[in-house]
């Protein structure tokens, strides 16, 4: 089998973060290739760098077996690679045909103006050709997102581009328009494409692939043909199986019911984002949210702590029916919030400790008085062991560790009844995380609460006494964190259902769900 | 819904022109004044006007379209006037006054692209605010003009200069009424009727123009394509410099054959009416031309109505064109403005 693609080693870092860490690649000609991760694999990065839009900081791209190098799209186009980006590069208010000749028009005999309708009859040709419906005087704007699709596709097929690379094309799309864009696959298959089909998820993967490669934090950690994959293999090695710190969370009796979310909707101009979430947190108890990225979770902790407006159903904090509260009365009354990204959120980056210790008390500072406190500050560098050169310094100085316990200071500081904590330890050290992890599990020992919203598996399991997980915008199932398996729910968070429903587990129907987990508390 | 409103809106639209055409039939007591108003001189005269409106406008559009909004085309009108001037006076001993015009014409065209092209770099090089940079660009010109003014001539104001003649053309100039209106002008305005189409055609019909309106409404769509954002729309930029030096060679090589550096200098604001010009003529060169020729022809009749004892507030007509605009954009609400007009553009970002 010849290879029409062929990535070797390649290495792509952002200042920070190392996106693609020698991943190394083959495609086979005529062949389906799934890339299959997690968001933030390091999937589409890869895929950037062989269309062009990146230039990798070391490694090699062969075409058909010849070393080429990439600096812009233009080059990648010319060897015939052609991309349909995920958020579709297609200018609204041109028609069908302008769009797919952008860059490569025909032109007239004049050789000045544009050949309309020689354009307008070679997209008519081609879209003919892949089975595709589409009129080629259509605006944009106007037509379907599936259209759309086809347009892109169009685009590349337009410009003789023999390889498609696909970037998790089927996100945008309902079911029956995924149906057919895998048809669309099948003809273009046949006549002689080879495809590159990036997607997160599993059953699509082993729907179309032919061969499929798994990304995990950006290392390609194994390719492998569709006759060797099974789902639950594959769940596992995207998620991974990394080797835990133990921790001491030992078991703790639960009191009242703190929050209660009852069929909580969030949804933004076109899309539902928080579908009828219903969730329980009592007192002395951690709930643990799982999913992958851009589920509903940010949207659903956003709608809690007053951030976000609900479209529906209710939150009750405390006894009381907060839904219409803003962030600011829900932190009077103890509700804190730990947000996903310290530096934009979180912490004003160029005040100093004194400063950001003070954010979400600010109003209680009367006017004249400095907006600042040093001694809060002092205790919570003391406390939560803060790196810093002292209260004056601005939080940018600090390292992302110590920004972030400096925040979840602020935060516990307060004696909070209910935290809410947002990723709480994304891209840290581990000294930090073990201490962030220690912080949440003294909330729940003093008889208060917290509600983890975590995309890391291990993290969700330690701390939590049920793990929620979330898909698409609603719980699909509430698991418990002793007895479930990582490959479990990464098949949860994958959106597949388990078929041996765990007696623990609760569909999050109605208030139900207070009992949690039996055996282990009370 | 949406479509209702837009039908209310209309309707409070077409009230305000009925509230004017009121005005028209208060009027109407001096009706035979009226009709000696509205003589072919005038309508010629104000074609003249019309032309660096219109360029401006057409230049400010292509800028636009292409995502740089582009304030500073006020400014690059204010070069251009000098230069043209200044040019022809220094040049006109050497190279006699007929050939002096044409090199005054070139040098502002120059000028103006070089101010644009100044204005391109600090947008996309160096990716300020493209407003803040047109401010800037304008505000500088308004400086630097009159200033030279006194360094070049001692005063504010230059003395005048040679201009250029109005040329009838051979038969055509002939016809009745329309060979007055259209076949006797100067040759900028000759400029401005062949530029006005060919503007059109170029941004309908052409690959460039495409690119153009790709680059402002979704410059990743461009990117993708192979075609660069960042050298549509520096050529755009400096399409509008281009069109701007014609525009204000116009206004003074065209006409009083004078720089005027006081208050607002000669240009007086015609740039900034050039945008509200593309802005009626919803970003179509013939629709901004449209637009360009009603300002004009309000400039005449207030020129005119003073002429015939007629008191009238020159301030008041110079605000109707903003007036008309507001009125546009808010009743009738069909100009569309280009997606990413304004936002500046960085390749390889996702």
């Amino acid at each position: 089998m010849s290879h029409s693609v062929e990535l070797t080693d390649i290495r792509k870092t952002f200042p920070g973060v190392v996106a693609n860490d020698d991943v190394s690649l083959s495609v086979g000609d005529g062949d389906i290739h799934v890339i299959l991760g997690e968001n933030g694999a390091g999937k589409s990065t890869l895929m950037n760098v062989l269309y062009g839009l990146y230039q990798p900081d070391s490694g090699t791209i062969r075409i058909n077996g010849e070393e080429k190098r990439f600096d812009s799209p233009q080059d990648a186009i010319d060897e015939g690679i052609g991309m349909i980006h995920q958020h579709f590069k297609l200018v609204g208010p041109m028609t069908v045909t302008e769009n797919i000749v952008l860059g490569s028009e025909p032109t007239d005999s004049f050789g000045i103006g544009v050949d309309m309708k020689t354009a307008r009859r070679e997209v008519r040709e081609i879209s003919e050709r892949y089975g595709f419906d589409i009129d080629p005087d259509a605006v944009v704007e106007d037509v379907s997102v599936g259209v759309r699709q086809r347009v892109e596709i169009l685009k590349a097929l337009y410009r003789g581009a023999d390889i498609l690379i696909l970037d998790e094309p089927t996100a945008v799309l309902t079911p029956d328009e995924i149906e057919s864009l895998f048809e669309v696959f099948e003809e273009l298959i046949d006549q002689g494409k080879t495809i590159i089909f990036i997607t997160h998820k599993l059953d699509e993967a082993m729907t179309v692939a032919d061969d499929i490669t798994v990304l995990r934090e950006g290392r390609n950690v194994t390719t492998l043909p569709v006759e060797e994959a099974t789902n639950n293999h594959l769940a596992e090695l995207m998620v991974g199986d990394e080797v835990l710190l133990e921790l001491n969370r030992e078991p703790h009796p639960k009191g009242d019911v703190l929050l209660t979310v009852d069929d909580l909707q969030v949804a933004n101009d076109d899309t539902t984002l928080v579908e009828g979430v219903d969730l329980t947190v009592r007192e002395g108890e951690t709930l643990g949210i799982a999913g992958v990225d851009g589920n509903g979770q940010s949207e659903l902790s956003d709608a809690i702590a007053g951030l976000l407006d609900a479209d529906g159903g209710s939150v009750t904090f405390d006894g009381e029916d907060v839904t219409d509260w803003d962030r600011k009365r829900l932190n009077d009354a103890g509700l804190a919030y730990i947000p996903p990204d310290r530096q934009e959120q979180g912490l004003v980056m160029n005040f100093d400790h004194g400063e950001n210790v003070i954010l979400g008390e600010q109003h209680t500072f009367p006017i004249g008085r400095r907006m600042r406190d040093d001694e809060l500050a002092e205790k919570i560098i003391e406390e939560y062991d803060v790196r810093t050169s002292g209260t004056g310094a601005p939080a940018k100085s600090l390292s992302g560790g110590n920004q972030q316990k400096l925040l979840v200071g602020r935060e516990l500081e307060r004696d909070p009844k209910l935290v809410i904590a947002s990723n709480p330890t994304r891209g840290l050290d581990v000294g930090s995380i073990e201490f962030i992890h220690e912080q949440l599990l003294s909330v729940r020992r003093d008889d208060r609460a917290v509600l983890l919203i975590s995309s890391k598996l291990d993290e969700l399991q330690q701390l939590s006494d049920r793990i929620a997980v979330m898909y698409e915008g609603e719980i699909i199932d509430t698991v418990d964190p002793e007895t479930v398996t990582e490959r479990e729910l990464g098949l949860l968070m994958a959106g597949q259902e388990l078929t041996d429903v765990s007696p623990n587990s609760d569909r999050g129907e109605g208030t139900s769900q207070t009992a949690g987990i039996d055996g282990e508390s009370e | 819904m949406i479509e209702n409103t837009r039908l209310t809106r209309r309707r409070i639209g077409l009230l305000v022109i009925a509230a004017v055409a009121v005005l028209g039939v208060v009027a109407s007591p001096y009706r035979t004044d009226i009709r000696n108003l509205f003589t072919v001189g005038f309508f010629n005269t104000a074609l003249t006007l019309a032309v660096p409106i219109t360029l401006a406008g057409v230049g400010g559009l292509y800028s636009e379209k292409s995502g740089v909004i582009n304030i500073g085309i006020e400014g690059l009108l204010i070069a251009a006037a000098f230069t043209s001037v200044l040019v022809t006076g220094t040049t006109v001993s050497t190279v006699g006054a007929d050939n002096a015009v044409w090199l005054g014409l070139l040098a502002a065209v120059v000028v103006s692209t070089l101010g644009a092209l100044l204005f391109g770099v600090i947008c996309i090089r160096y990716k300020a605010d493209q407003i803040i940079a047109g401010l800037a660009i304008w505000f500088v010109f308004l400086g630097l003009a009159p200033f030279f003014s006194r360094v070049y001539w001692g005063q504010i104001n230059s003395p005048t200069v040679a201009t250029f003649d109005q040329i009838a053309i051979p038969v055509l100039s002939e016809i009745p009424w329309l060979g007055t209106l259209l076949f006797t002008n100067y040759p900028t305005t000759y400029l401005m009727l062949i530029i006005v189409p060919v503007a059109w055609y170029v941004l309908k019909f052409t690959s460039f123009g495409m690119w153009v309106r790709a680059s402002g409404e979704h410059p990743e769509a461009l990117d993708t394509a192979g075609i660069s954002v960042n050298r549509v729309r520096y050529a755009s930029i400096m399409i509008s410099g281009a069109l701007s030096g014609i525009g204000g060679a116009a206004m003074t090589l065209s006409t009083v054959g004078q720089f005027i550096g006081q208050g607002q200098t000669i240009v007086n604001g015609r740039g900034f009416i050039g945008i509200v010009a593309y802005l009626m003529g919803n970003y179509n060169p013939i629709g901004t031309f449209g637009a360009a020729a009603l300002f004009a022809g309000l400039d005449a009749l207030q020129v005119r109505l003073q002429q015939i004892g007629f008191d009238i507030a020159p301030e008041l007509f110079g605000a109707i064109p903003y007036m008309a605009v507001i009125v546009v954009l808010v009743f009738f609400g069909y100009t569309r403005i280009p997606d990413r007009a304004g936002e500046n553009y960085e390749s390889g970002d996702d």
